[in-house]
C-alpha cells in the first residue's frame, strides 16, 4: 500500500502496460455492435407491432385462416432456419478443425436452406397477394366492419362489371345455351362456357345480392336487420368463420332465408293475382263503358239526323256540322224561332244523351285512373317477385360458395378473378405490420445468402474461420429475429 | 516498482474482460486451449445436436399452444405468454450455444445487457399506449373503426340509435374500448 501511495504522488517513473480492450478481433466487435444496433431495431418493430395488435378495438386482429396465413408453413421455415443455423455452426466447427471441404459442404447447405426459407416466404406472399392481402387504402379492399360503405364498395364493384356484361348479355346467354347443349367440349370450350357462366352471374351477384343488400340495409326498420343484411354479404364474399360450427351456422341461415323467401314469394304473388282480379274487373268495366257511350253516339247521330231532316231548309249549316258536339246543342238553343214539337223533342232527346255521354265520360276517366294505379301496384309487386326469386335463386350458389369444412371459401375465392371488397376487421393493419417485419427479416436473409455466396469463393481452413463466426452470428441473429417471429404473426 | 492493483501483470488474466478465455490475436485458434475452467471445449457435435434437438421441441411446443383452441378461447393471455417464454428460451439456446456466447469473456455483457435493457425499455414504454389506444378515438374514428363481425346464433348488440342514417354504428366506445 506505501507502494501505491507513493506512485499516486506521482514521480514519473510508473509504467503502465498496455491492455487490450476487449480480447476479441475487430470484426468480431464491430459485428456484436452491429447486432446490438439490430436487436434495439428489431425491438422497435416488435414493439410497434404488439402495441398496434393488442391496441386494436377488442377481438378485431385477424386469425392467421383470416389472412391466408398458414401455421404449418411458418413452422416449416422455423425448422429450416434451425437447420441452417446448426449447418452454419458446423461449418465453423470444420473451418477451425480446417477442414476446407467440410465447411464448404455445410456453408452450401446452410445457403440451400437459407433459399429455401426465401422461396417459402415468396410462396406465402404470392398466396397474401392473389387474394388482395396487402396495405391499400381504407376502405378499398379490406374493410374495418360490414357497414354502408362495405355495402356500397361491393355494390359498385359488382355494377361495373354488370354494366359491362349487359350489352352482351342475350349473346352470351345464347352461346351458354349452344355450348351445354354439345355433348363433350373441348378444353378451350369448356373454359369458354365457366368464362360466360361467370360473366352471367354479374346480374343475380348485382341484383340479388349487392342491391337487395344496400335496399335492405336503407330500408328496413329493425336495426338488427340491418346489421345482418349487411354482415351476411361480407359473410358471402368473404368470411371469417373460424370453427365448423361457424359454418353451420352460417348455412342454416341461408337455409333459414331460402324456407322463408317461397312464403314471402307465395303472398306476394297472391296479392298480385288478387289486384290482377281488381285491374281485369276495372278493365272490363271500363270496356263495357266505352261500348256504351259508342253506342250512345250512334244512337245521338240517328236523332241528329232525324232532326236535320225535319228542318233542312232552315238549318245552318256552317253552324251545326261544324261546331262540337257538346257545342252544337248549345247553339242550337237560341234559335230565333221557336222549334217545332217534334223538333223539341229530338233536340230533348239529343240533349239527354249528351247528358249521358258525358256521365259515362267521367266514370270512363275515374275507372281509368284507378286501373292506373292498380297497373302501378302491380308493376311494383311484379318487381318485388322478381327480386324475391332472385334472391331464392342466389342462395344456392352462396351455400356452395362456404364449401363447409374447407378454410378457404366464399364468393371471393369459389368465383376465380373477382376480388370484391372484403370485410377483415383491422385486416389492413395486420396487412402493414405483417409485411413490414416479415419483409425486414427477409431483407437480412437476403444478405445473409449474399455473404454465403461471396465466402463460398475462398478456401474455407482456419485462416477464415473468424469470417465464417462473423457471418454465423449474423444468421444467428436473423434465425433469433424469426424466433420471435414466428409466434408473434403466425399463433397470437 | 510501483503499480496499481489494475496494471498489474498477470500471467492468467488481463484485466477484466478477459476472464476466461484467450487473447484476441488468438481467436481463430481452436479453442479451449487455455480451459482455466472446467469449460469443455466450446461447441462440439453433440452439443449442437442436443441443442438443435430442444429447439425443435420448443417450437412444436409453441406451435401446439398456438393451436390449441381452448387456450385461445379460455385464456389467451396464458397462451401468449407460454409462447413468449419458450421463444425466450430458444433464443437463450441459440445466443448461448451458437453464438457461442456462453464461452465468450465477460465482454459480452457490456453488449448484450444495454441492448437488452432498452430493447425491454422501450417495449415497457410503448405497452401503456395499448390500454389507451382505443380509449381516445374521437367519436368520428369509432365511425370507421374495426368492428368484430356479428356471430350467427346471437345477434350481435346493435347500438344503432333509431332514425340513424348509419344504421349500426357503434353508439358508444364504451364496449369495444378495452386492450386486453
Amino acid at each position: 500500500m506505501t507502494d501505491h501511495a507513493h506512485a499516486d504522488h506521482g514521480h514519473g517513473h510508473v509504467k503502465l502496460e498496455y491492455q487490450p480492450s476487449i480480447p476479441i478481433g475487430n470484426g468480431k466487435l464491430c459485428l456484436w455492435l452491429f447486432l446490438s444496433t439490430e436487436i434495439m431495431f428489431f425491438a422497435g418493430l416488435i414493439a410497434t407491432y404488439i402495441v398496434l395488435r393488442f391496441g386494436v378495438p377488442a377481438n378485431t386482429w385477424p386469425l392467421p385462416h383470416d389472412v391466408h396465413l398458414v401455421e404449418s408453413i411458418g413452422a416449416f421455415n422455423t425448422f429450416v432456419l434451425i437447420c441452417s443455423s446448426v449447418s452454419i455452426v458446423l461449418a465453423l466447427e470444420a473451418s477451425r478443425q480446417n477442414q476446407p471441404g467440410l465447411a464448404k459442404g455445410w456453408m452450401i447447405i446452410t445457403f440451400v436452406l437459407g433459399a429455401v426459407f426465401l422461396g417459402v416466404k415468396a410462396y406465402e406472399y404470392k398466396e397474401k397477394f392473389a387474394h388482395g392481402i396487402y396495405p391499400r387504402r381504407p376502405r378499398s379492399l379490406i374493410h374495418e366492419k360490414a357497414d354502408i360503405y362495405y355495402v356500397q364498395a361491393v355494390r359498385t364493384e359488382l355494377k361495373a362489371r354488370f354494366d359491362k356484361m349487359l350489352p352482351h348479355e342475350q349473346e352470351y346467354q345464347a352461346r351458354v345455351k349452344e355450348l351445354e347443349g354439345k355433348a363433350d367440349l373441348s378444353t378451350g370450350e369448356q373454359a369458354e362456357l365457366d368464362h360466360l357462366k361467370r360473366e352471367l352471374l354479374y346480374r343475380p351477384l348485382f341484383v340479388s345480392l349487392a342491391q337487395w343488400t344496400e335496399l335492405k340495409a336503407a330500408k328496413e326498420d329493425d336495426p338488427i336487420k340491418r346489421r345482418q343484411a349487411m354482415e351476411m354479404l361480407a359473410d358471402a364474399i368473404y368470411p371469417l368463420h373460424h370453427t365448423l360450427r361457424d359454418q353451420e351456422q352460417y348455412i342454416a341461415l341461408l337455409e333459414e332465408e331460402a324456407r322463408q323467401l317461397p312464403t314471402s314469394i307465395q303472398e306476394v304473388s297472391s296479392q298480385q293475382a288478387s289486384l290482377q282480379g281488381d285491374s281485369d274487373k276495372l278493365k272490363a268495366e271500363l270496356a263495357m263503358l266505352i261500348e256504351k257511350s259508342t253506342q250512345l253516339s250512334t244512337q245521338r247521330g240517328k236523332l241528329q239526323e232525324q232532326k236535320d231532316k225535319l228542318k233542312p231548309i232552315e238549318a245552318k249549316p256552317a253552324a251545326t256540322s261544324a261546331l262540337p258536339r257538346g257545342e252544337s246543342f248549345v247553339s242550337l238553343q237560341p234559335a230565333e224561332a221557336q222549334p217545332s214539337p217534334a223538333e223539341q223533342k229530338l233536340i230533348d232527346e239529343i240533349a239527354a244523351i249528351d247528358a249521358q255521354i258525358a256521365d259515362l265520360a267521367q266514370q270512363q276517366k275515374d275507372r281509368g285512373v284507378a286501373a292506373g294505379q292498380l297497373d302501378e301496384q302491380i308493376a311494383a309487386l311484379k318487381a318485388r317477385h322478381e327480386a324475391l326469386q332472385g334472391r331464392l335463386d342466389l342462395l344456392p350458389l352462396l351455400k356452395e360458395a362456404e364449401q363447409v369444412g374447407q378454410p378457404h371459401h366464399g364468393l371471393n375465392d369459389f368465383l376465380h378473378g373477382i376480388m370484391l371488397p372484403m370485410r377483415i376487421p383491422s385486416g389492413n393493419m395486420w396487412a402493414s405490420t405483417y409485411f413490414l417485419m416479415t419483409g425486414f427479416h427477409a431483407i437480412h436473409v437476403l444478405v445473409g445468402l449474399i455473404a454465403f455466396v461471396l465466402i463460398l469463393f475462398y478456401t474455407l481452413d482456419v485462416k477464415k474461420a473468424h469470417v465464417i463466426e462473423n457471418i454465423g452470428l449474423y444468421w444467428h441473429f436473423v434465425d433469433l429475429v424469426w424466433i420471435f417471429l414466428f409466434p408473434l404473426l403466425y399463433l397470437f | 516498482m510501483a503499480r496499481s492493483p489494475l496494471t498489474q501483470p498477470n500471467p492468467t488474466n488481463h484485466g477484466p474482460w478477459t476472464a476466461d478465455t484467450q487473447m484476441a490475436d488468438h481467436t481463430h485458434a481452436p479453442a479451449g486451449e487455455d480451459d482455466l475452467h472446467e469449460h469443455h471445449a466450446p461447441g462440439g457435435l453433440m452439443k449442437y445436436l442436443a441443442v438443435f434437438g430442444a429447439l425443435l421441441v420448443l417450437t412444436a411446443i409453441s406451435f401446439a399452444v398456438g393451436n390449441s383452441q381452448s387456450l385461445r378461447e379460455n385464456s389467451p393471455q396464458v397462451m401468449w405468454a407460454m409462447m413468449m417464454a419458450v421463444s425466450c428460451a430458444k433464443a437463450l439456446l441459440v445466443i448461448m450455444f451458437f453464438m457461442h456466447l456462453m464461452w465468450e469473456a465477460n465482454w459480452k455483457y457490456v453488449l448484450t445487457i444495454p441492448a437488452s435493457m432498452m430493447s425491454i425499455f422501450l417495449l415497457l414504454m410503448l405497452v401503456p399506449d395499448i390500454g389507451r389506444r382505443t380509449q381516445k378515438y374521437a367519436e368520428e374514428r369509432w365511425l370507421h373503426a374495426a368492428e368484430p363481425q356479428a356471430a350467427h346464433h346471437d345477434h350481435a348488440p346493435a347500438a344503432g340509435h333509431k332514425g340513424d342514417t348509419h344504421g349500426h354504428e357503434p353508439g358508444k366506445p364504451a364496449a369495444p374500448a378495452d386492450g386486453h
